[in-house]
């Protein structure tokens, strides 16, 4: 049935003071994606991460997780998905081994199945030495492997990452991108990821979702988000404010002139190598003259802050 | 797997990581064992003398004071439940249950169970102290098991109270300063002279209401009367009802915490 999918529809959630975090949330995910909530802080992310795993309950909408309401069956809800919360969830007197073996032993597992999948989770996290130390000796970084590692125990068919890199060191970030990377495509594992970071969403997903203020505002594969938002980014320096404003005008008729601030012209555009000729030709005829020139295409940060901007103008 | 034997598991699963937890961390019991032995060892020796004060019609000191010293011993093994409880929510480990199919139940009674166990522990080891002092228990081996009975019950009471303060603040501070009522529990009571010899009416009215008075008077019961039935039954009365009322506080808030935002 609905194995390693998630079905929101009209999802709202208000909390008990009144506020609003997520209103009016739709989407889905098909099994073996990676989906990624990109949205600041404060735009919604780890309420609805909560309330898709159980912890929290929608005020109104339908949440499906693994074919299964997250209402009327929170229970069989957590046999499908696993985990990793913004903040670990480790019990650090313990070493990592125990509380692998615990959380399996809590999944059902006999002793002896609990003990070969600790094992096997430690080595997949690289921890293999470190089973025996208590997890309040462990590293920042140590400490989200083995949070991934708990989550895993009963070998989930949807993988959910609240900001899964933040406070990681590039080289813990990259080595968490590579495992949640594997899980995702070797092993078919459904991921529901969120995040503040663009390149992180960029690396991993195959879908994004830009959140905030609790809304989608946008959303599509991270190449076709790239370019809904006009795609290239030319940039004019001119000598003085008045040239400026001359080629702003005469670029605003043959494209779309973004807009002027002192001697600088932006001008985004479609496949600007090709353009950017043709504008320089009709910049030479009124004898304007370019001091400097700038062509970039648009990262999903220009995304990010494009789409979050309109969203404060309306 | 069934319900039952799962939620058998469960309970000896986090039972056994409460235990591991306070045997990691002897400081959390050893300064509370220190203390009760002190009242023993100091009351013992230094006011046996009022024992020879008619009213405590020729009651070892001894076997007075013990009560105390145990049922002090006690409230810090109730109170680890608690603060263990704390301790989860506050690492995130509480929300990692809740994200288990582990039985609801289980999580509370972990805690509780070790530190029923603990306290458990420590009474036999005041009460091995007690005997290498000389004291001598009237109503013989079957009023040991008594005084062991009336502390595990005062125990869960006392752990019913603390788990529902831990789950209602989810704070440290306040569930340990939630601690601080064992204070006017223990002392405003028949602490160290019998009720005829408390002559200010305040201190007498507080400790004929007060629960703890009644379990001293059934522990005494068994240990200088023999098998008095009186004290003994209405000191298991007393704290069947203080453990009714604490517990069915403890499993208010923690339907509360276990229910979804
Ligand atoms: N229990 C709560 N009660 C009331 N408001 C809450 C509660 N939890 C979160 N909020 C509010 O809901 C909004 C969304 O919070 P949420 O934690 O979902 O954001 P987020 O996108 O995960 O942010 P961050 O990137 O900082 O983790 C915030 O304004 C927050 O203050
Ligand atoms: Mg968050």
């Amino acid at each position: 049935m609905g194995e390693g999918t998630i079905q929101i529809k009209d999802l709202v959630k208000v909390y008990k003071d009144g506020f609003t975090a997520v209103n009016g949330i739709s989407l889905k995910v098909d099994k073996g994606e990676c989906y990624a909530f990109l949205g600041p802080n404060g735009a919604g992310k780890s309420t609805a991460v909560k309330i898709l795993t159980t912890l929290s309950e929608p005020t109104s909408g339908i949440v499906q997780v693994g074919g299964f309401d997250v209402k009327t069956d929170p229970d069989k809800v957590r046999w499908e998905i696993g985990v990793v919360l913004q903040e670990t969830g480790l019990d650090k007197e313990l070493t990592g081994r125990e509380i692998l073996e615990y959380q399996a032993r809590l999944f059902h597992m006999t002793r002896r199945m609990a003990k070969e999948r600790a094992t096997h989770l430690l080595e997949m996290v690289g921890l293999e030495n470190e089973g025996k130390r208590q997890i309040k000796k462990y590293s920042g970084g140590m400490r989200r492997r083995l949070d991934l590692a708990v989550t895993l125990v009963h070998e989930p068919a949807i993988l959910f990452l609240d900001e899964p890199t933040t406070g990681l060191d590039p080289l813990n970030r990259k080595a968490m991108w590579n495992e949640i990377r594997r899980l995702n495509k070797e092993e078919g594992v459904t991921v529901f990821l969120t995040t503040q970071y663009l390149e992180e969403a960029d690396q991993l997903a195959d879908y994004i979702s830009i959140i905030n203020e609790g809304k989608i505002v946008a959303s599509g594969p991270p190449e076709e988000l790239k370019e809904s938002v006009g795609a290239d980014l030319i940039t004019f320096e001119f000598k003085n404010k008045e040239e400026a404003g001359k080629a702003a005008w005469l670029l605003g008729k043959s494209s779309k002139a973004d807009y002027q601030k002192g001697k600088i012209v932006t001008v985004s555009i479609q496949e600007a190598d090709r353009h950017v000729v043709q504008l320089l030709g009709a910049l030479s005829r009124e004898q304007i003259e370019v001091a400097r020139l700038d062509v970039t295409s648009p990262t999903l940060d220009d995304v990010f802050i494009r789409v979050t901007a309109e969203e404060e103008k309306e | 797997m069934n319900l039952v034997q799962a939620f058998m598991i469960h309970t000896w699963i986090l039972t056994k990581r409460s235990l591991i937890v306070l045997i990691r961390n002897p400081f959390t019991f050893i300064p509370n064992l220190f203390i009760s032995l002190f009242f023993l060892l100091v009351y013992t020796g230094g006011l046996s003398g009022i024992a020879q004060l008619p009213q405590f019609e020729g009651a070892d000191y001894l076997s007075f004071i013990l009560p105390v010293s145990i049922v002090s011993a006690a409230v810090g093994g109730a109170g680890g439940a608690g603060q263990s409880l704390v301790r989860d929510l506050e690492s995130g480990y509480f929300a990692r249950l809740l994200q288990t199919p582990v039985t609801r139940l289980a999580i509370v009674l972990g805690p509780t169970i070790a530190g029923m166990l603990q306290l458990i522990v420590q009474t036999l080891i005041i009460l091995g102290v007690a005997f290498l002092l000389g004291l001598k228990v009237e109503a013989g081996p079957g009023g040991v098991l008594v005084i062991l009975l009336l502390t595990v019950g005062w125990g869960l009471a006392f752990a019913g109270y603390s788990v529902a303060i831990a789950l209602k603040t989810k704070n440290a501070q306040a569930a340990q300063a939630g601690t601080l009522i064992f204070f006017p529990l223990i002392f405003l009571s028949t602490t160290f002279v019998p009720l005829e010899l408390i002559e200010a009416q305040w201190l007498r009215a507080a400790a004929i209401i007060n629960p703890t008075t009644y379990l001293f008077e059934s522990m005494r019961a068994v240990l200088i009367d023999g098998w008095v039935m009186g004290p003994i039954i209405s000191g298991f009365a007393v704290i069947g009802a203080v453990c009714a009322v604490t517990v069915a506080f403890s499993v208010r808030s923690a339907t509360r915490a276990f229910k979804r935002e």
